[in-house]
């Protein structure tokens, strides 16, 4: 039998690449896993591959920013949040202090923003007298650089990931 | 009016769908950002047997900024002050847009368990609540029977 193709018609998918706890590689399975909780915002609650609610178009123009403490939000959603002084300066999820994991090629475009204005929110935080709380105020960025992922994984293109959503 | 964020739906469809247990939440039609609400009192607290109602309005800023919550229901707790105001940190200084009406909901529904008169709002009641703490949880309990719905058998 002889085939002839005509047109070919190319289908493709992304998806931002985010490092497992375990700095494993995202395997196939937990992509595929659709529990809303595993890859939505936490504060926006839309899937991470889509927007925040003021963005049209996914991607470069809506980016996703990883957490230090490993909670994940879109860079829109999160930094409107910590610019609220209510806001200070904590992670939505865990009220840890809020900072991007180094070493991320998705992060580094955003890091020096979000140190500036947790930092502000430390410094409103003195000013009122009531960052007695947050003595080791410095301690888990230092901790958690040393198991930042190394970023010629998060550069790779997802190959043999693709999946359509 | 902008049109309602996809997280309110979300979270409208969800209390709907599936709602937590003693408590209702309907949005008015004409506001889908107004909320009724009705939590059922605690068992074994003061106010058991009784359904309180509520009104909860998600701010134009939410979930940035807490939704704002009152009693309409005459209640006496040493947080929740005459005008129905109800003193509760999530609703105000520990706030995070990871917690949601559900979330709220539950924190007031837990308020009702557990009074706290050493953070009160309604100074008189809550100086009542510590000097005599038998007498005001009896007045609680009368003031349920007085104002509260009654929860059918």
């Amino acid at each position: 039998m002889k085939v002839k193709i005509n047109e070919v018609h190319s289908v493709f998918a992304w998806t931002w690449q985010i490092p497992s706890i375990s700095d494993e590689k995202v395997t196939n399975d937990k992509l595929n896993d659709n529990d809303e909780n595993e890859d939505v915002c936490g504060i926006c609650r839309a899937s991470y591959n889509g927007t925040c609610p003021s963005c049209k178009f996914p991607g470069d123009q809506c980016p996703l920013v990883i957490g230090v403490c490993h909670h994940n939000f879109h860079d829109h959603c999160i930094y409107r949040w910590l610019d609220t002084p209510t806001s200070k300066g904590l992670c939505p999820m865990c009220r840890q202090r809020f900072q991007l994991q180094k070493g991320l090629a998705i992060n580094d475009a955003h890091i020096q923003k979000f140190v500036e204005i947790v930092s502000r929110r430390r410094e409103e935080m003195i000013e009122e007298g009531v960052a007695e709380d947050f003595v080791d105020f410095d301690e888990p960025i230092r901790q958690n650089t040393d198991n930042a992922i190394d970023r010629s994984q998060v550069d790779t293109v997802l190959d043999e990931d693709f999946l359509l959503r | 009016m902008a049109s309602l964020p996809k997280r309110i739906i979300k979270e409208t469809e969800k209390l709907v769908s599936d709602p937590v247990p003693g408590i209702t939440a309907e949005p008015h039609d004409d506001n889908l950002r107004y909320f009724q609400v009705t939590i059922e009192g605690p068992e074994q607290s003061p106010y058991e047997d009784g359904i309180f109602e509520l009104e909860l309005y998600l701010p134009d800023d939410y979930p940035m900024e807490a939704p704002k919550v009152r009693f309409l229901t005459k209640i006496y707790h040493p947080n929740i002050d005459r005008l129905g105001r109800i003193c509760l940190d999530v609703l105000k200084t520990n706030w995070s847009p990871a917690l949601q009406i559900r979330t709220v909901l539950l924190s007031i529904q837990a308020l009702l368990a557990s009074p706290n008169p050493n953070d009160p709002l309604a100074n008189d009641v809550a100086e009542d609540w510590i000097k005599n703490e038998v007498g005001a949880k009896a007045k609680a309990r009368e003031w349920t029977k007085l104002y509260a719905k009654k929860k059918p058998e």
